[in-house]
């Protein structure tokens, strides 16, 4: 039985310019029980669409054309209806689970009085009894403890915020879910908990789900149907098995190629061999250096004591995995000498950064460059993006004259794939996450440091331009010779790019070795629960239930930080003492 | 459960005494920078004054010695602290022998009632009209008719009072124009006057509030513009909860909380304001208390009333802070 | 969501908006744009200009007692004595024969100038502990922020009025002095919490791996994205001034010498000009106040719609 009929369904948003057709001709129905995907990059008009079904469009949009027809309210068209009857149809019959997990809560209720209101919206006078019986009860279907009901969102972790919003959305048992990318506020191995825990809900209680998003590989593990969207269209819809293995649009064969794969196909045209014979002579003086370095903010450690020597023979690619909190961020601001090391030495080229002379450390800046996770900030809104370029490179004397700074800027740019024509003359809103991104990398190019710091580089970007600026990156350590450490949460693009990978939870380096041995061949719980939470466009692979993700969590807590070395690579060492 | 965490609840109370303590420092050193020395002249003015006061050499004495006002400089700092501390300002030149206290405790009802009427009215007002105005479902008239209406809210209370007297007052003569009750009323608790203080105390707080409930309802309306897009309110909206219901529960609620840290910031500045007003309607309050003494050159009067006004605003503010962690469970539950 | 949806990819066609819409859509689009600041600008300049051009075209020496007739209406009106306004003094006279159209030329200028200056050094004080509390950090942030929210809590009027009371008089360069030490809490905290916020940001990390000095960074990277909000601190804390300033003078405090609209009400009031319904004695120098005060708020709405796009509605 189909749950909601969508009948060519187009939604426009008139603006300045004219008109822009956020959706057009969009035909799709959601039968009972069934878990439909909803994928497409951001502008692709997948969560317009079921915003349109909630008649929760924003401002200025408006449905342009089409019906949109739930089955349990006869042949009614929802769009048809009342402003009040609306309201009566939402949650009962389709509820919504927001994609901000952190703000979705009303910060001054109780969470109980948020799954209690929306009970008492649609059936009128519910006794104190019943509502805490079924608040409970939905609680524990998501897998939260009844006293969670009498916490305020702000004592709750992400992925608790999230289930109390499944529990929301489930609590009336409604026909249809509309989940608008309930992850993506989470970590990977969170992610795979509040997924699952949703898809058990869905299931017990026989709703039709949509699930939004981008990730290939999480709809792969959790939708039955996927509906690939792409301007407005509906360019691809099938079973997700077909839709996978035989793609039949361009776009969808791009999104499915996008995702990195551990021990798939390497994006990169050069992989890095396996092992780095290193044939330059051993130098006494590192070029990066970690002694004994712990960092602690009050009564937390951040990063506890490690030491690493990086030398400056081959250009390498370190990596640094871990989930958020796990300390990878801190080990980042300290190599830059943002931030000081509660104990140790951190040490470049010999001279510790945290006591350098101006000259030195004006030496030490040009030398150590980074690229941060957040392409939006790192423009000052108030100048061109080519002040970000050509600021540092007349600050540490590399300009000879305007032009010559205008060329290498324009060179840069080319070598990273962009027309500075179109670009360096613009403002940073005017360009795209990707574009910024890849700017940066052009600047860290017209600098040619020794050593890059690329914190979460891709983690705000596209999926499809993942890939290439990730090659960016790794041509500066190919061409350019430059060392990149690269911190990220993202296993699978670790493993291709890296010579050498460290796992680091809660401050602990657990397990760190070449990427074939660590994530190809994980001995760590730890990193072995990554591995397994990662979504996968693999349709055959069991990723747990969420039973499973939950003992998997349970199981974490003890985790002990005696870390598994893997061997090693020439030219890295690395010590946890 | 609801209680104040002591780190936040310390944190007011050092904020409330350095209010106080320096407020009363500015108010002893201010007059002491000057070429004239105050307190010569206050005792010159209550010699003169005290001609026609019998036992005035006896007083004078005994106001020099507890004012030690030939002592060290510091002795005379501390020895003020202390009588400030015990709302002791000395002895008012114009009406002499009136302790400036007694001055001050017969005006302070006065104002402290007209300002409870007038700045909670004024600030429950504004804040309901700011969100109304942001609010979906409310009348095109109040969506439309209040912005309009705000451009003459940016206008001090004292004008608009001066246009209210003019209007009901001097030419309609609705209200009287002067006093916080009527000449022939005997005080106590009478309907009659009551009604004169009602009748009195009208215009004073409708000039007040005509132009300051706009400033609320302005801060009120950008942080509902703010709140309306905020996650929870959309995610309250899909819960197909009653309009009325978000308005109040999941946009007000959350809209309000820093409208009442504006609060606090900007008492001062509306008992300032009401003091002026007070001085234009001749109301018996502080205001006119304040601009009698200045007229006078009252000195020990313009001391007390400032500082009582100072402390009174302190006050204000420090219960304001007290009241906040129970509109915020953040605060209450404390985090970082 | 829907906004990224439509700036990033989705091509707009077909005009289909009438040219009020797409005004509206543009002043959106550029929030500098805005009428609100256009005519709150266009009414304080047009206060600047009279002042200015009417010192010319106007003989200023009419402010002087006895420069006409005393309580003469503005032209077109009659007084309770029967006498009707001449050209000579077309807005009429106040109760000591001053001319009114020279009280308001010399005076609207005067509060302007009051306004400015003491909102300007207020700023300057702002920015100067702003920085230092938000780059310091620290004692130096303790102590400032403590400070402020001390100092924002006492109302400026009372402490100047112990003031004056005990120095006599002054001219309005002192006036504003005083005020500015009274008008810089606000500017500081603003800055503050919006240095602490940018310091995390992601162009001024940029600025300091590109060897940026600590300079560069408060003033070529941070302050021109405060411009907004310092602008309209600026605005809100001559609003602030003027208000203390004329607080003053209706108390009869303020400059005695110098003819300021505060003072103009103070004696009109004084001289029972409610009462004897001599309206323009006070209301003229009321109603240039209140189109001043109207302008300022005009300006700070502007601005406000600048550094909160969610307030420019569409």
């Amino acid at each position: 039985m189909t749950v909601l009929e969508i009948k060519n369904l187009s939604i426009d948003f008139p603006i300045a310019k004219g008109v822009v057709h956020a959706v057009s001709d969009f035909t799709l129905n959601v039968p009972q029980g069934r878990r439909i995907g909803f994928i497409g990059e951001s502008g692709s008009g997948k969560t317009t669409t079921a915003l349109a079904a909630m008649r929760m469009l924003a401002a200025p949009g408006r449905i342009a054309e089409g019906e949109i027809h739930l089955m349990s309210l006869g042949q009614t068209n929802i769009i048809k209806l009342t402003d009040d009857e609306m309201r009566r149809v939402r949650l009962r019959k389709i509820s919504y689970i927001p994609q901000g997990a952190m703000n979705s809560l009303n910060p001054v209720m109780r969470v109980e009085n948020q799954i209690w209101d929306g009970i008492i919206a649609h059936e009128g006078a519910v006794s104190m009894a019943e509502l805490r019986r079924r608040s409970k009860a939905v609680l524990e279907s998501v897998g939260l403890a009844d006293h969670v009901g009498r916490l305020y969102p702000h004592e709750l972790s992400g992925g608790m915020k999230q289930r109390v919003c499944i529990a929301i959305g489930v609590c009336l048992q409604p026909d249809l879910i509309i989940a608008d990318e309930p992850t993506s506020a989470l970590d990977v191995i969170t992610q795979r908990h509040v997924m699952q825990t949703l898809r058990k809900v869905q299931e017990t209680i026989g709703a039709g789900l949509i699930l939004i998003g981008h990730d290939m590989g999480l709809m792969a593990q959790s939708v039955d149907d996927l509906a690939v969207m792409k301007l407005g269209e509906l360019v691809e819809f099938g079973p997700v098995r077909q839709v996978l293995e035989a793609p039949k649009h361009p776009y969808t064969r791009q999104l499915i190629s996008s995702v990195p794969v551990v021990g798939g196909q390497s994006f990169l045209d050069n992989p890095p061999a396996a092992a780095v014979a290193d044939t330059t002579p051993a130098r006494t003086v590192p070029l990066l250096e970690f002694e004994g370095v712990a960092k602690t903010y009050g009564s937390n450690t951040a990063l506890h004591t490690l030491s690493f020597k990086l030398d400056d023979g081959v250009p390498k690619i370190i990596s640094i995995v871990g989930q958020s909190g796990s300390g990878k961020s801190t080990m980042g601001s300290l190599m830059l000498g943002f931030s000081a090391p509660s104990n140790g030495r951190v040490l470049f080229q010999g001279r510790d950064i945290n006591r350098l002379s101006a000259a030195e450390r004006m030496a030490f800046r040009k030398d150590v460059q980074a690229v941060f996770q957040d392409p939006y900030a790192c423009f000052n809104p108030f100048y061109r993006v080519d002040h970000a370029l050509a600021y540092p490179f007349k600050r540490f004397g590399l300009a000879r004259s305007p032009a010559h700074t205008r060329e290498e800027m324009e060179k840069a740019c080319r070598t990273v794939g962009l027309n500075p024509a179109l670009v360096l003359r613009r403002y940073p809103h005017q360009l795209s996450g990707g574009q910024r991104q890849r700017l940066i990398v052009a600047r860290a190019l017209m600098l040619s440091p020794k050593l890059l710091i690329a914190d979460e580089p891709v983690s705000m970007v596209d999926a499809s331009l993942r890939a290439t600026i990730l090659k960016n990156i790794y041509d500066l350590k190919d061409k350019q010779g430059i060392s990149i450490l690269y911190i990220t949460h993202d296993l699978a693009t670790a493993y291709h790019v890296s010579d050498y990978v460290m796992v680091l939870y809660r401050g602990h380096v657990v397990e760190a070795g070449p990427p074939k041995a660590v994530i190809g061949d994980p001995q760590h719980d730890y990193t072995r629960l990554l591995i397994d939470s990662i979504p996968w466009p693999d349709l055959d692979r069991n990723w747990g239930s969420a039973d499973d993700a939950r003992a998997d969590l349970d199981r974490l807590d003890p985790v002990a930080a005696n870390p598994i070395f893997r061997g090693a690579v020439a030219g890295f060492e690395l010590a946890t003492a | 459960m609801a209680r104040i965490p002591a780190a936040y609840l310390v944190n007011r109370l050092i904020t409330l005494v350095l209010t106080v303590l320096i407020a009363s420092t500015l108010i002893w050193i201010i007059p002491r920078l000057s070429p004239v020395d105050p307190a010569d002249i206050m005792l010159g003015r209550m010699s003169a004054a005290g001609g026609t006061v019998a036992d005035s050499e006896a007083i004078l004495a005994t106001l020099q010695e507890r004012f030690g006002l030939n002592d060290p400089l510091w002795a005379q700092y501390l020895l003020y602290l202390r009588n400030v501390l015990l709302f002791d300002f000395g002895l008012s030149t114009a009406s002499f022998p009136t302790p400036v206290s007694v001055l001050i405790a017969n005006a302070l009802p006065w104002t402290i009632g007209l300002m409870l009427i007038s700045v909670v009215i004024t600030f429950i007002i504004g804040n309901v009209l700011g969100a109304l105005m942001v609010w979906d479902h409310s009348p095109k008239l109040v969506r439309v008719a209040i912005p309009a209406a705000m451009v003459f809210t940016s206008i001090p209370p004292i004008l608009s009072g001066l246009l209210l007297i003019w209007l009901f007052a001097a030419t309609l003569q609705w209200f009287p124009i002067a006093g916080s009750y009527g000449l022939l009323v005997e005080p106590g608790w009478s309907w009659e006057f009551v009604g004169s203080v009602i009748h009195h105390g009208f215009l004073p707080a409708l000039s007040i509030v005509v132009v300051t409930f706009g400033f609320w309802a302005l801060g009120m309306r950008g942080l509902m513009i703010t709140v309306q897009g905020e996650d929870y309110t959309k995610l309250a909206e899909a819960k197909g909860l009653r309009p009325r219901y978000i308005l109040y529960r999941y946009m007000i609620r959350n809209a309000i909380l820093p409208q009442i840290t504006a609060f606090a910031l900007k008492v001062g500045l509306l008992i300032a304001g009401q003091v002026l007003v007070e001085r234009i309607f001749a109301y018996n309050g502080m205001g006119k208390l304040l601009y009698d003494a200045i007229l006078n050159q009252d000195f020990p009067v313009i001391q007390g009333v400032s500082y009582v006004i100072i402390l009174m605003t302190a006050l204000s503010v420090f219960l304001v802070d007290l009241i906040y962690p129970f509109v915020d469970p953040r605060i209450r539950h404390g985090r970082a | 969501m829907a906004d990224q949806a439509l700036q990033d990819t989705t091509k707009p066609d077909g005009p289909a908006l009438t040219r009020a819409e797409i005004r509206r859509r543009r002043r959106y689009e550029n929030p500098w744009f805005n009428p609100k600041l256009f005519w709150g600008a266009g009414i304080l300049l047009g206060i600047v200009f009279v002042g200015l051009v009417g010192r010319v075209l106007w003989d200023p020496d009419l402010v002087f007692t006895g420069a006409g007739v005393l309580r003469l209406p503005p032209l077109g009106f009659e007084n309770l004595r029967g006498q009707a306004g001449v050209l000579n003094h077309p807005l009429g006279t106040d109760g000591a024969g001053r001319d009114m159209l020279a009280l308001l030329i010399i005076g609207a200028p005067n509060s302007l100038y009051v306004g400015v200056l003491a909102s300007l050094i207020g700023m300057s004080l702002g920015i100067v502990l702003g920085f230092s509390a938000g780059f310091i950090g620290g004692r130096t942030d303790d102590v400032i922020r403590v400070l402020s929210d001390v100092m924002i809590t006492i109302p400026p009027l009372l402490i100047l009025v112990v003031f004056q009371a005990a120095f006599g008089d002054v001219n309005l360069t002192m006036m504003a002095l005083l005020i500015a030490a009274f008008v810089w809490q606000s500017p500081t905290r603003l800055i503050r919490a919006q240095v602490l916020s940018m310091r995390e940001a992601g162009y001024v990390q940029m600025a300091r791996l590109s060897g940026a000095s600590t300079g560069h960074i408060m003033f070529r990277e941070m302050l021109p994205n405060l411009v907004p909000y310092l602008f309209g601190s600026f605005i809100a804390n001559v609003t602030t001034a003027i208000v203390t300033a004329v607080g003053l003078e209706v108390l009869g405090l303020g400059p005695q010498r110098i003819p300021t609209l505060g003072r103009t009400i103070y004696e009109a009031i004084n001289s029972g000009a409610l009462i004897q319904n001599l309206w323009w004695w006070w209301g003229l120098p009321t109603a240039l106040l209140a189109l001043m005060f109207i302008g300022l708020l005009l300006i700070n709405l502007g601005l406000d719609e600048v550094s909160n796009p969610r307030l420019r509605r569409l």
